[in-house]
């Protein structure tokens, strides 16, 4: 994480932080300072996404765009694939399936987002972490030079984890939330 | 010469097919996603009448919040209308209960929990194993849990004593450690029903013999298939959750099955789920 972005959150939940460390139960303010961040992480993940699988990107950029995505998730995050004619769910690791993507056999790709997101409460885990799921819809348009067209809507659900953690400043140490993605479940909505 | 002619139409009428295929599975109506039942959390949430039409979730100050009104007319949304075992007399007395005596449910709560269809690869074969989980309250926090698995190679494998006549029953006698237990060695022979000899009320712990195969290699996860829930949680009532994915207002985490029980039903229908 770019130290800016560090500073962006820290001073972004200074603003809201009074007392954090000995809650276990985050406030409903607390809980939308949150949800925002994340949604940050999900609008850096989406637009990375529509980079990544459109064909004007050039090859040297999409790969830097992936290392960029892959800094949004925990190492061992698998995504979780199923289709309409395939309902088994095939898993990849988030390299794998961005390559898969910018591979895609499309002479022109436009991936695009409804404007729609569902989060869930944040629930604490055994370790001391929070983990949420946000559920958001992509819509993807694949077209062939030889008029082969192919669109879709898919629903992905996506992990969340919320930590708290702290920072050195100036020889203080601040408390901050830092919000990693995990899983995502992919699923292609039925017609 | 009809035949070349013939085939330079057939090839023409494909080209032409392949010219404008199109596959367009856009869901352009955003309003429908919205209606969805996006997560369990949603479902929970509409039942409990604790979000606002666009899912975002109402403060404990709204009048809408568990709102009595808001919350018949949102559960009212939460069953699969195309289920035909949910009979509107039933739905009707369930939403009325479920209002007049301001049941909610709580996903700590308990009486709650999950049945997974997942496929594995088992001594190389492809099965389907029924896997169900519960969520377990920690010191810090809550996971989800094993409590059982179904699985047709161990259940098939084990027989019901109950269904021996007396005249196949066998046992060890009362007298038999006088012997120093040597009638073991009948206990033991090749093709006995081993079952009989164990205690009253004994019942295979599969998810013992799961975790065994796994652990010896002779399991492999696959895929998940289906997954669904059954709550207990409103008094006298049970119903299954399951998830839908359909064009439809009517989609997303459904109410699949709904009955009317009692304490002793309750039991029972727990050991059918369970398969006990």
């Amino acid at each position: 994480m770019s130290k800016f972005k560090i500073l962006l959150i820290v001073v972004f939940c200074a603003a809201i932080t009074a007392n954090t460390f000995s809650q276990s139960q985050i406030s409903p303010e607390r809980k939308r300072a949150i949800d925002s961040l994340a949604l940050e992480k999900i609008r850096d993940l989406s637009k990375y996404i529509s980079i990544i699988g459109n064909k004007e990107t050039p090859f040297s950029e999409a790969n830097r765009v992936i290392e960029r995505t892959q800094e949004l998730f925990f190492d061992d995050a698998q995504i979780g694939v199923s289709s309409l004619y395939r309902t088994e769910i095939e898993y990849f690791g988030v390299r794998t399936y961005l390559e898969h993507l910018m591979a895609l056999n499309y002479d022109r790709i436009n991936i695009s987002w409804y404007n729609i997101q569902y989060i869930s409460d944040l629930e604490l885990q055994p370790d001391g972490r929070y983990v949420g799921v946000i559920t958001i819809y992509q819509r993807f348009e694949g077209e062939s030079d030889d008029g082969l067209s192919y669109k879709d809507t898919t629903k992905k659900d996506i992990t969340v984890y919320v930590e708290r953690k702290q920072t050195q400043i100036g020889g203080k140490l601040i408390g901050f939330w830092d919000v990693l993605l995990g899983d995502i479940r992919v699923t292609e909505t039925m017609q | 010469m009809r035949l070349i002619v013939g085939c330079f139409v057939f090839i023409l009428l494909i080209g032409s097919n392949l010219q404008s295929q199109i596959i367009d599975n856009f869901v352009e109506d955003e309003s429908m996603l919205y209606a969805h039942t996006k997560q369990v959390n949603q479902f929970f949430r509409r039942f409990n009448g604790e979000e606002n039409r666009l899912g975002v979730r109402s403060s404990i100050n709204d009048s809408l919040y568990q709102n009595n009104n808001f919350r018949k007319e949102f559960i009212n949304f939460l069953f699969d209308e195309e289920s035909t075992i949910i009979t509107p007399n039933l739905k009707s007395e369930f939403i009325n209960d479920v209002i007049d005596n301001q049941s909610l449910l709580d996903f700590h709560g308990g009486n709650w929990f999950a049945q997974v269809k997942a496929l594995f690869l088992y001594k190389g074969e492809e099965k389907t194993c029924t896997i169900f989980l519960k969520l377990q309250e920690e010191e810090v926090g809550s996971k989800w849990v094993l409590t059982s698995v179904l699985f047709e190679p161990f259940t098939s494998y084990f027989i019901n004593t109950d269904s021996l006549s007396e005249s196949q029953r066998r046992f060890l006698h009362p007298l038999s450690h006088e012997l120093d237990f040597m009638n073991l060695f009948k206990v033991f022979k090749e093709d006995q029903i081993l079952e009989q000899y164990a205690e009253q009320g004994y019942t295979p712990d599969y998810l013992t013999l799961f975790i065994y195969e796994f652990r010896k290699s002779n399991l492999k996860f696959k895929t998940i298939l289906d997954v669904k829930f059954h709550l207990f949680q409103i008094n006298n009532w049970y119903f299954e959750l399951s998830e839908y994915n359909r064009k439809s207002y009517n989609s997303g985490w459904l109410i699949s099955n709904l009955l009317k029980i009692t304490e002793e039903d309750e039991v029972v229908l727990k050991k059918f789920i369970y398969q006990k």
